[in-house]
């Protein structure tokens, strides 16, 4: 009795799971079908770019010669192009714009993350150079940064500096200067995204604290920083991406002058593509620092495998 | 006392809004001043900062010399059909990783984290073959196919739907809709917010493109805006004016937009990183 009742609830079984895999098949059938369109889109622009470079990289494709495969050249002159080199050293030294802007955001977020009159209309204008376009932003900063121009107008008068520079096509300050223009642009969207988690701190948490007797700063070191982790964990590699990978700054303002002061990587793949017309050379550059890129952004993971932190 | 120490934090809390306003918002209110001086030399020392007169001359001639409704209805056919294409796509290819459970889910997943790290310089070359090899050189839709797939609103739509409660599937099968139909008329309308999102961050990265177009499209009269602008910027670099009022007129239509839909945006911008 009790056997053939146990047999029973096994067949049950046994047909519950045949439903339910054939339930998963279906169901997987129906995500492909849903997925198909954007993978092909997918594939096509994103997927096919990474693995069509590989063999490209191995030849000396461009509109002037005939394609022939030619090995390591390519890698073995990248290593040896002192122009190379530099944009690689460049693109590194950009990340110290990180921090900066990291540091400046949030303490932008703090001061309007407030009710008070008008708030809303700093908070938009704060957002304002991260809507408009690259051109625009290079045409206004290269006037103001331009030996006669508002900038060296400004600092003269208050007396930090004594003579004209010419801020974008000075050797040892061109780097620097678009440095700053981009954290002028970015600033507004880390804003934003720190600002959100401002407001995501339980404001009776924040009371507690303060009926045991804590400070606005013991409340900043203990609450606030704590909670406000994931997000500048997400910011930094977000705009750490961004800075070695700089492109637009650098290309509408300066490509890479003067001589290869500000000459990022991302400006030189572009170059030895779309100016050279060696695709085989920049593939080989792209597959290069794509591999630099990746060592770093494992390195980051596995230190903050803690976190926890969902790329989005 | 008390009042006293309060009004004073106030006026100390405003004192550094407004420093920080000025910094972000004084570039381009200078660019407007010279916009409205023609004839002023930007590059006269002392420079002008404040207008001592305002003409609009710059406007009308600038206008004259290039066709600016042209440049925008470029701009804004293009921007419409990639929008309404990047958002369909978006939402179709983000749903199955949302609430499907199947083989490869995570691989996918996987393959659009790693595609974040590709230098965009790389994949410029091979998309310049591609589209060339489609027979789709000097065309809108050359300019337009690479951009409306892209993976950051994938993750954005992704993140929406899971954030759309389970019982709302569960009653569409009750019913018998089928997936699509669930997913059209189910859910499609509870996650509108995030749609709204990747629609204006869409609208705003066309409206701002300006290096894909000219290296897909030969003829200048089929640029958009920014692509005009850095045109204009290149041969008359001479004429201060012109281009500042070319400038202004470019950057006023997204910063309107901007202004119109922020609510939704800075909502979704908050929404997409609390996952």
């Amino acid at each position: 009795m009790l056997n053939t009742q146990l047999l029973k609830e096994q067949e049950i079984k046994k047909a519950g799971i045949k439903s339910e895999r054939k339930r998963k098949s279906s169901e997987a059938k129906i995500a492909w079908l849903f997925m198909a369109p954007g993978l092909v889109l997918l594939c096509l622009f994103v997927f096919w770019p990474i693995i069509y470079s590989v063999p490209l990289a191995f030849t000396n494709y461009s509109v002037i010669s005939e394609t022939k495969f030619i090995g390591l050249e390519n890698f073995t002159r990248a290593f040896t192009d002192t122009n190379f080199i530099v944009s690689l050293k460049n693109s590194m030294l950009y990340v110290i714009v990180v921090p900066f802007i990291q540091l400046f955001s949030i303490l932008m977020a703090i001061l309007v993350n407030r009710k008070m009159a008008g708030i809303k209309f700093f908070r938009s204008a704060y957002y304002i150079p991260v809507v408009t376009s690259m051109v625009a932003v290079a045409i206004i900063w290269g006037w103001l940064l331009s030996q006669n121009g508002v900038v060296n107008y400004i600092l003269m008068s208050v007396g930090i500096i004594d003579e004209k520079i010419s801020w974008l096509s000075n050797f040892d300050t061109a780097l620097w200067a678009l440095m700053f223009i981009t954290l002028w642009k970015g600033l507004g969207y880390y804003m934003m995204i720190y600002l959100a988690g401002l407001q995501a701190i339980p404001q009776d948490l924040v009371e507690a604290a303060q009926i045991d007797g804590a400070n606005r700063w013991q409340v900043i070191r203990h609450i606030t920083i704590p909670l406000l982790k994931p997000y500048v964990f997400f910011c930094s590699l977000i705009s750490l991406m961004g800075a070695i990978r700089v492109f637009d700054e650098v290309f509408v303002l300066t490509s890479g002058g003067p001589g290869n002061a500000t000459l990022t990587s991302s400006v030189y793949i572009y170059q030895q593509g779309f100016q050279q017309f060696d695709f085989g050379y920049s593939s080989a550059l792209g597959l290069i620092v794509s591999a630099i890129i990746m060592v770093i952004s494992i390195v980051i993971f596995a230190f903050n495998k803690k976190g926890g932190v969902n790329p989005y | 006392m008390r009042i006293i120490s309060k009004s004073l934090k106030k006026l100390f809390l405003y004192f550094w809004l407004i420093v920080f306003a000025l910094f972000m918002m004084g570039p381009f209110l200078w660019l407007v001043s010279v916009s409205l001086m023609p004839g002023e030399n930007v590059f006269s020392f002392p420079p002008k900062i404040f207008p001592t007169f305002i003409d609009f001359k710059n406007y009308i001639e600038v206008w004259e010399f290039m066709d600016f409704f042209k440049y925008i209805w470029n701009t804004v056919v293009m921007a419409v059909i990639g929008v309404v294409l990047s958002i369909f796509f978006s939402c179709l290819t983000a749903y199955p990783l949302a609430v499907f459970k199947f083989k490869g889910r995570d691989t996918i997943f996987l393959l659009l984290v790693a595609t974040m790290i590709i230098p965009a310089a790389a994949g410029l070359v091979v998309n310049y073959l591609t589209i060339n090899a489609l027979g789709l050189m000097d065309t809108y839709l050359g300019v337009i196919l690479p951009s409306i797939i892209s993976v950051f609103n994938i993750f954005l739509m992704r993140q929406a739907y899971m954030g759309v409660p389970l019982e709302i599937r569960d009653s569409g099968k009750m019913d018998g809709a089928s997936e699509f139909r669930i997913w059209f008329q189910l859910i499609m309308p509870m996650v509108k917010p995030a749609i709204a999102v990747i629609g204006l961050l869409e609208f705003m990265a066309f409206w701002n493109n300006f290096l894909w177009p000219i290296i897909v499209l030969n003829d200048t009269s089929k640029y958009p805006i920014a692509s005009a602008l850095s045109f204009l910027n290149g041969q008359f670099s001479f004429n201060f004016g012109w281009i500042a009022a070319g400038t202004v007129i470019s950057v006023i239509p997204i910063i309107v937009v901007f202004l119109f839909t922020q609510k939704y945006y800075m909502e979704g911008i908050s929404g997409a990183v609390k996952g």
